[in-house]
């Protein structure tokens, strides 16, 4: 692809110039955008690679946390001499090690088993780490500091930033590589036929081991980065709610794409940080948009790019604005609805509305897109249907046009890569 | 000797109500293949809707309707969301429950609040069954094991002696054979997966008076459920019975056992060698009894996958 290269330089171009402009909660939370990209590129060279949905990847992120913050530990009290920048690396190392060992274990088994097998062994660290005590520091979890080396004081969010860059696009161009060498290959037979990976001669179960043990590697150095930025790790880091997440992120970019996971990583990770300043049900809008995406475009955000850009040569560009501008338009809608009717139940359900209720024995007026409504009167309940039910309407006309027009580009385009585009409602 | 029969029965009545939410479960595993994700959620829907109704009606109206809006809400998730992604294989339904457990979830803390709710037995329950060792035995434990039996009968009846268990096995089975022969399969797996949910959804209702009705219930008990499920066998009612059994006892008793690793060194005289390494060799059962059912499973999976009582691997 031609636009590629050109593309991703001025997307570094961007990442390096910008920050600097904006204040340091924004610069946090591009930081974690790119730990939980690198996160979710790791996971997906296991998924959509290698074809393994590991639901306890939060165990490598932990551990390479834990890792690190030793060594961080073992830098600040003058044990050893290790350059800040370098720290990650034992992240890296940590994942590996975890990697190698459980995957020798979990990769005996494949499908639903596989994934049981990696969400048992994250539980049985996430149940075992607040008891010991040497290891993960108990519950409280362990703090350091971050040393200066060569004149850098790693002091400001900035220079974490620009150290978390340099890291992650090393590693992704590393993973990125890897998908174009012959052993990269290797691991997409793995997902696509394992048994003919056996007639080929190749041993299935060492192959599969070295790939899961290579995302780990990369998990753990997300996790170091993690750790690093926060200085602090405790052992809540190896919860559901982080193997989860990072399922959600692959998922919801696109698991084909190699770009789909870092797609929805960063989409997720600084619309979080937008919206949840100003709504606590942020995690449901981000378990709907998941399930819709499921639903209506499940090779995710990725997956509908690609399939555009597969097609490009066949689709007839000048006639299809029109149909996604349509489109785009139900959908907005339907979202204004749906935003209206959770933000104004998380508002009167809320304690301290319910505390004026309880008080004064009436429902006040509350404000929401800059009118105020009162809970009590069915105009307040109306508006919301009378946005959704034309949206739902609009969205339906709009995608049963759009598939038809994806559908009349010539008999190669399969029904699962023409679906895609009649979703967007969300 | 107090410590064991207390332990025991303790162990029994919360065993069975595992068994509760995992007999869903394990069914629809079974027939569909499909690891639910959300059936714990069920079991949180239950306790919540039982809450409300109860607060508006009676426990008792609560304790039967909730099952049935439980069940309502399953049957609309298998004909509506799970069938559409059934073409996609196995880990997209699989992804899709997981998103709805969270959404389930976060539903519940927007209408209910993140704290624990009131949901508390009537009192013309709360009374002591026995007395045992000077001490009270509420009655209402033996009560969730009381449900918890008689759904097991009555599961086992249904599926064994009627002829809805036989097409219901018969689906389970080979769901070609059983389409060819006239029966509508889909319409038995949305059954399935309904009687699946309302009777998670009796766990909670049943199981939320006594035990804390929170938003987290659904995480906390449904990794154990996963344990249960795969240690009894995928897809063996028989299977999850006893291996909810194994893990109620055992959590029961591990509370109470302060043993640790060194103590077993002490055996062969490397107690204080093992004391001085600490770590995990110096934890304590009871400090680490959350970690063994993970533990149990893991070993399960590894060295026999079809579980105790599973027939398909």
């Amino acid at each position: 692809m031609r636009y590629k290269l050109p593309l991703i330089a001025l997307l570094l171009i961007a990442l390096v110039a910008v920050p600097p402009l904006f204040g340091g909660g924004v610069q946090y939370a591009l930081v974690n955008a790119l730990i939980a990209s690198l996160f979710a590129a790791a996971f997906n060279l296991l998924m959509g690679q290698g074809g393994m949905l590991s639901f306890g990847h939060a165990a490598y992120f932990g551990i390479g946390a834990f890792a690190v913050l030793h060594l961080m530990q073992a830098v600040e009290y003058g044990y050893m001499g290790v350059p800040t920048v370098l720290l990650p690396l034992a992240g890296g190392l940590a994942g590996l090690i975890g990697g190698l060992f459980a995957g020798y274990f979990a990769t005996m088994r494949a499908g639903v088993y596989f994934s049981l097998v990696t969400l048992a062994l994250a539980e049985l660290l996430f149940s075992l780490a607040p008891h010991w005590e040497g290891i993960f520091g108990g519950e409280a979890g362990l703090s350091s500091m971050r040393m200066p080396w060569l004149g850098f004081n790693f002091g400001t969010t900035l220079e974490v930033y620009y150290l978390t860059l340099v890291w992650v696009v090393l590693c992704l161009a590393v993973l990125y590589a890897y998908t174009l060498t012959p052993f990269g290959r290797l691991t997409q037979a793995l997902r696509d036929n394992s048994q003919r990976i056996r007639y080929m001669g190749y041993n299935a179960h060492t192959t599969k081991v070295v790939v899961f043990a290579i995302s780990t590697t990369f998990a753990g150095i997300a996790g170091g980065l993690m750790a690093m930025s926060n200085e602090t790790a405790n052992y809540s880091i190896f919860s559901t709610h982080i193997s989860a997440e990072v399922v959600l992120y692959t998922f919801v970019g696109g698991s084909t794409v190699f770009f789909g996971p870092i797609i929805g990583a960063s989409i997720f990770t600084l619309f979080g940080f937008v919206v949840s300043g100003a709504t606590n049900a942020w995690l449901l809008y981000q378990g709907l948009i998941f399930v819709l995406v499921m639903l209506f475009a499940p090779k995710g955000i990725g997956g509908l790019i690609q399939a555009h850009i597969d097609q490009r040569h066949r689709l007839p560009w000048a006639r299809l604005p029109l149909p996604y501008a349509v489109l785009a338009g139900g959908g907005v809608f339907m979202s204004l609805a749906v935003v209206f009717f959770i933000q104004s139940f998380e508002h009167v359900l809320s304690n301290r509305y319910q505390a004026v209720v309880a008080r004064t024995g009436e429902w006040p007026d509350y404000h929401l897109f800059g009118a105020s409504w009162d809970p009590l009167s069915p105009v307040t309940w109306l508006v919301p249907l009378i946005l959704f039910v034309p949206g739902v309407i609009i969205v339906r006309k709009a995608a049963a046009r759009i598939h038809e027009m994806w559908e009349g580009q010539g008999a190669d385009v399969e029904k699962s890569e023409a679906a895609p585009a009649t979703s967007g409602g969300h | 000797m107090e410590f064991l029969i207390t332990s025991t029965l303790n162990g029994v009545i919360y065993g069975m109500l595992l068994f509760m939410v995992s007999a869903g479960l394990t069914l629809i595993f079974g027939m569909m293949g499909v690891l639910n994700f959300a059936h714990a959620s069920f079991y949180m829907l239950g306790a919540y809707f039982a809450y409300t109704l109860s607060s508006i009606f009676n426990f008792w109206i609560g304790l039967l309707v909730a099952p049935l809006i439980v069940g309502i809400i399953g049957i609309l998730v298998e004909r509506y969301l799970l069938r559409r992604v059934h073409s996609y294989g196995h880990a997209h339904e699989l992804l899709l429950t997981f998103g709805l457990a969270f959404i389930f979830e976060e539903l519940v803390k927007l209408f209910y609040g993140d704290y624990p709710v009131n949901y508390r037995m009537p009192d013309d329950l709360n009374f002591a069954a026995f007395n045992i060792f000077g001490t009270d035995y509420p009655f209402y434990r033996v009560f969730i094991g009381g449900v918890a039996l008689a759904m097991f009968i009555s599961l086992l009846l249904m599926l064994n002696k009627t002829r809805v268990g036989i097409v219901v096995r018969g689906a389970e089975r080979l769901p070609q054979i059983a389409q060819a022969l006239g029966h509508n399969v889909p319409l038995v797996f949305m059954g399935v997966f309904g009687a699946g949910a309302a009777l998670a959804g009796l766990g909670g209702a049943v199981a939320g008076a006594f035990y804390p009705t929170n938003p987290n219930m659904a995480l906390e008990l449904g990794v154990i459920v996963f344990v249960v499920v795969v240690v009894g066998g995928l897809g063996s009612l028989t299977g999850s019975l006893l291996a909810s059994l194994m893990i109620g006892l055992f959590s029961s008793f591990a509370v109470g056992l302060d043993w640790s690793l060194a103590g077993a060194f002490d055996w062969v005289g490397l107690g204080d060698w093992a004391r001085s390494v600490g770590g995990l060799l110096t934890m304590s059962i009871s400090s680490i009894s959350g970690a063994m059912p993970f533990l149990l499973m893991l070993i399960v999976l590894l060295v026999r996958p079809a579980g105790l009582m599973g027939s398909k691997n």
